[in-house]
């Protein structure tokens, strides 16, 4: 007979460290960062100890369990499934009080619970904190944990294990009138998985995920009283619920936390700077820049590093042997070699540049900082300056950008950034192209023009589609996390994580697709797609004609019309290959040419296949445009 | 007509609108149970007191100052039903009977100084209107900011919450801007920009627009 598996869900608000505390539990990575939202989608993983098996779910952040968010419904689902044996309910030690008015619902509903107090460790310096008062007092185990220094993830585990997660008989008094409601709805409600209590609390609140289920008779009678209830309060009984939770947390926080008296520190003095007027925005352009000068100057130095190194340890053997063997072998084995040395020296270089920073930016809390800086400007284009951390994002890989949009709740702008993140904001592998290709053999000073006119072509996408999408944005609401010193192990660790596909699969596939185009080039099989399409890449672009394949191609995978380019142009070297102009016309094709095949897969599952064919084809049609644009330009001048 | 009656049609009339539209005479003699000639009657007469606007076949409005009436013959009622239930453990339709017939008698003053019994901020718990009025906050309501005013470094405690989206308001409770609780004004990156705010032991940036839906007592 299988042996049960107890389920128990990871639950707490936005940045209180759920994801790295799972990280912990269950040896699985996940990525996570020093702000809100940063998991979107839930991981699952097991524990084992004693020989008590335990699947634990790493759920996105949640303020409450009010179904206000896509995250809340998946929470809320979370819970109401009966195979959910516990709650383990994730609190920030630093910041208690919000945490405890999330435990207090999830009690409340009448569900077992485990409360984790994470950032312990972090908290010591500024608090004293009574764990067994809080314990007695709540009716359930608290356990200190620190996700970042393992310290007390063990007896987490153990708890979680022994099936220690208790249903309390701590009740939220709330006043008079939403007692008296309570009582009268109870009496209605039906035996269900969650505390009559509890449910007749939510259809108070008028939380959705909740009514459904409950007989027509007694969702009118609820809503019968939710009203006459917002006539007597002149509010809304969410307010005065909301209310009463905070009054007992706060009362319940005097109690069991001391403060300790201590100057500003160093990061909140920092932090003030970050979001002062005056000071925020120096700031942020000097981030912007030292971030684009480093993956302009750092990611050339180890470009030719890569490339050093590759040729002294396998790269002049391979030119040697193809030199012996002469004839057809040896130009394709040419090219092949040459392909792999421009993907390693290129593409490892500027990729590893962007996600070191990225990581850096991410941990140290700095993001959402900008996000407040940049929500005005956000706003000409119909966004809240939230839309901002998925731009960011994209300029690794437009896939995670594109899921980091589900945090933006409208889809009207979430059409509007994934349109200006497809057709403006260059990926890593378009950025090499860009820095690596244009920059190299054009002039660095090319290289920066085509990111100040993707830098214009996102300010058009943008009003561009506010004005035919018009509506207000959505508002703007975003926890601001401590500034922090990033760990060099977390980030290293991501970097790893998002680069890492490049060498599984993308490398294999850049390899396999060389050959296979070099025998296809051998024995000019091509022709057939090179001929007809001659008049955009001759014609409008001034492109030798060959060019397209490497256009083609790059819709799999943006880095690979760079090795085909290599081999296109083989027995050539790339400089003799096309001239300065046509390299520059080459990159603004590219940086603006429609998404590669996993980006294009992901749009449609997420916005649909619709408006994904619509933003694909503009974005080609916009890069040959633009292309032949620059053309003109060079040859009028 | 008497101070009472008087009061009696300007509650039921707020209790119908909340002071935003107008409401046809039938349906409010059919709320208060007394005949739509009387109801006709009396309406004219309130507009000739201005304390509502009246016009044939779109029906009875509040003007400002009879909101303004009804709002603390309201808040009377509901400090007096307060108290019935929770201080004298009354029921409460017996407290709702009994407080129809004092939320006449109390006077202004009295009103007030129940609320402070009850040792709650009086703007913050009287229980009945979104705007605080007069008569609870003892004298003005100059007290209450909305906070998108605030300058950077001024704090105060979070009165109430207004705004046409009812999401808005789920959003900012949720978030724990709920009232009573400590706001620091940290930062404003520009006039109609974001603003962002210290709450309890962490920091919150909010655009102008929600900002603007939360109200804050800077007096303490």
């Amino acid at each position: 007979m299988p042996e049960k598996m107890l389920q128990v869900a990871l639950i707490g608000q936005p940045n209180v460290g759920k994801s790295s505390l799972f990280s912990r539990l269950t040896g699985v990575g996940v990525i996570s960062s020093n702000y809100s939202g940063t998991t979107v989608e839930f991981e699952e993983s097991v524990i084992k100890r004693n020989g008590v098996n335990v699947r634990v779910h790493d759920l996105p952040g949640t303020y409450s369990i009010s179904g206000n968010s896509a995250d809340e419904d998946v929470a809320i689902r979370m819970l109401s499934d009966p195979d959910n044996d516990a709650v383990v309910l994730v609190a920030d030690a630093t910041n208690l009080e919000s945490s405890l008015v999330l435990c207090f619902e999830v009690m409340e509903l009448g569900l077992p619970v485990i409360l984790a107090l994470n950032k312990f460790d972090a908290s010591k310096k500024r608090f004293d904190t009574d764990v067994d008062a809080l314990s007695n007092y709540l009716g359930i185990p608290v356990i200190p944990v620190s996700a970042k220094t393992s310290e007390g993830v063990d007896n987490l585990a153990d708890a979680i294990c022994a099936g220690k997660a208790t249903v309390s008989a701590f009740q939220v008094k709330y006043s008079n009138y939403i007692e008296r409601s309570i009582t009268v709805l109870i009496k209605l409600l039906g035996e269900t998985r969650f505390s009559k209590r509890g449910k007749a609390v939510k259809l108070l609140e008028g939380t959705q995920d909740f009514i459904d289920g409950v007989p027509d008779d007694v969702q009118e009678k609820a809503e019968i009283i939710r009203n006459s209830l917002k006539e007597l309060l002149g509010e809304s009984p969410n307010i005065e619920i909301g209310r009463d939770r905070y009054a007992h947390s706060d009362i319940l926080i005097k109690t069991v936390q001391k403060k300790t008296q201590r100057p500003q520190t160093r990061a909140e003095k920092i932090s003030d700077l970050t979001i002062a007027p005056i000071t925020g925005v120096p700031i942020l352009a000097a981030i912007f820049a030292i971030m684009f000068l480093s993956i302009i100057y750092l990611g050339e130095y180890l470009s030719g590093a890569v490339e050093w190194t590759y040729d002294v340890c396998i790269g002049d053997f391979i030119d040697n042997l193809a030199g012996s063997l002469g004839g057809n072998l040896e130009l394709i084995l040419i090219g092949i070699n040459g392909s792999i040395r421009a993907i390693l020296s290129l593409l490892i270089a500027y990729i590893l540049v962007f996600y070191l920073i990225l990581g850096v930016l991410e941990d140290s809390g700095y993001l959402p900082r900008a996000v407040v800086l940049l929500d005005s400007l956000m706003h000409k284009f119909g966004l809240h300056g939230g839309a901002f951390i998925p731009m960011m994002v994209g300029i690794g890989c437009n896939v995670p950008a594109i899921l980091a949009t589900r945090s933006i709740h409208s889809r009207r702008e979430r059409l509007i950034v994934i349109s200006m993140i497809v057709m403006a904001v260059p990926c890593s592998a378009q950025m090499a192209i860009i820095m690596g290709v244009t920059g190299k053999y054009a002039g660095v000073e090319y290289a920066l023009a085509i990111l100040v006119m993707l830098l214009v072509l996102i300010g058009i996408t943008g009003l561009v589609l506010n004005k035919f999408l018009k509506s207000e944005p959505s508002n703007l609401a975003m926890e601001l996390p401590d500034l922090v010193m990033p760990q060099a192990k977390n980030v290293l660790y991501k970097t790893w994580e998002r680069i890492k596909d490049f060498f599984i699969i993308a490398f294999p596939m850049l390899v396999v697709g060389s050959v296979v185009v070099e025998i296809l080039l051998a024995y000019n099989a091509l022709n057939i797609i090179v001929d007809p399409l001659s008049f955009i890449t001759v014609g409008m672009l001034g492109l030798p004609a060959v060019v397209i394949i490497a256009f083609l191609v790059g819709i799999l995978r943006k880095e690979m019309s760079v090795a085909l380019l290599v081999i296109l142009a083989a027995p050539l070297t790339l400089d003799q290959f096309m001239t300065p102009e046509q390299f520059v016309v080459f990159g603004v094709v590219m940086a603006v040419f429609m998404p590669c095949l996993a980006t294009f897969t992901v749009m449609g599952r997420e916005i649909g296949w619709k408006d994904t064919a619509i933003i694909a084809f503009v974005s080609m049609a916009v890069a040959i445009l633009i292309g032949s644009l620059f053309n003109m330009i060079f040859i009028a001048f | 007509m008497t101070t009472r009656n008087r009061e009696d049609y300007l509650i039921s009339i707020l209790r119908l609108t909340e002071g935003q539209s107008a409401i046809k005479t039938t349906e409010l003699s059919t709320f208060m149970n007394i005949s739509p000639a009387s109801v006709t009657e009396m309406v004219k007469i309130l507009s000739n007191e201005g304390l509502v606007e009246y016009e044939k076949y779109k029906g009875v409005k509040l003007t400002e100052s009879g909101l303004h009436v009804a709002r603390q013959v309201r808040k009377k009622h509901h400090v007096m039903e307060h108290f019935l239930m929770d201080i004298l453990n009354l029921d409460h339709d017996a407290a709702h009977e009994e407080a129809c017939k004092m939320e006449h008698a109390i006077s202004d003053e009295s009103a007030v100084k129940m609320c402070k019994m009850f040792g709650i901020p009086v703007d913050d718990d009287c229980k009945s209107c979104k705007n605080p009025c007069d008569a609870c906050l003892g004298k003005t309501n100059d007290s209450s900011k909305v906070l998108v005013s605030l300058t950077p470094g001024e704090h105060g405690m979070i009165s109430h919450l207004k705004s046409d989206d009812p999401d808005v308001v789920k959003k900012l409770i949720s978030l724990g801007f709920v009232p009573g609780r400590e706001v620091t004004m940290d930062s404003k990156i520009s006039d109609k920009g974001p603003r962002v705010i210290g709450l309890g032991n962490s920091t919150v940036a909010l655009d102008f627009g929600m900002a603007s839906s939360i109200f804050v007592d800077v007096s303490s």
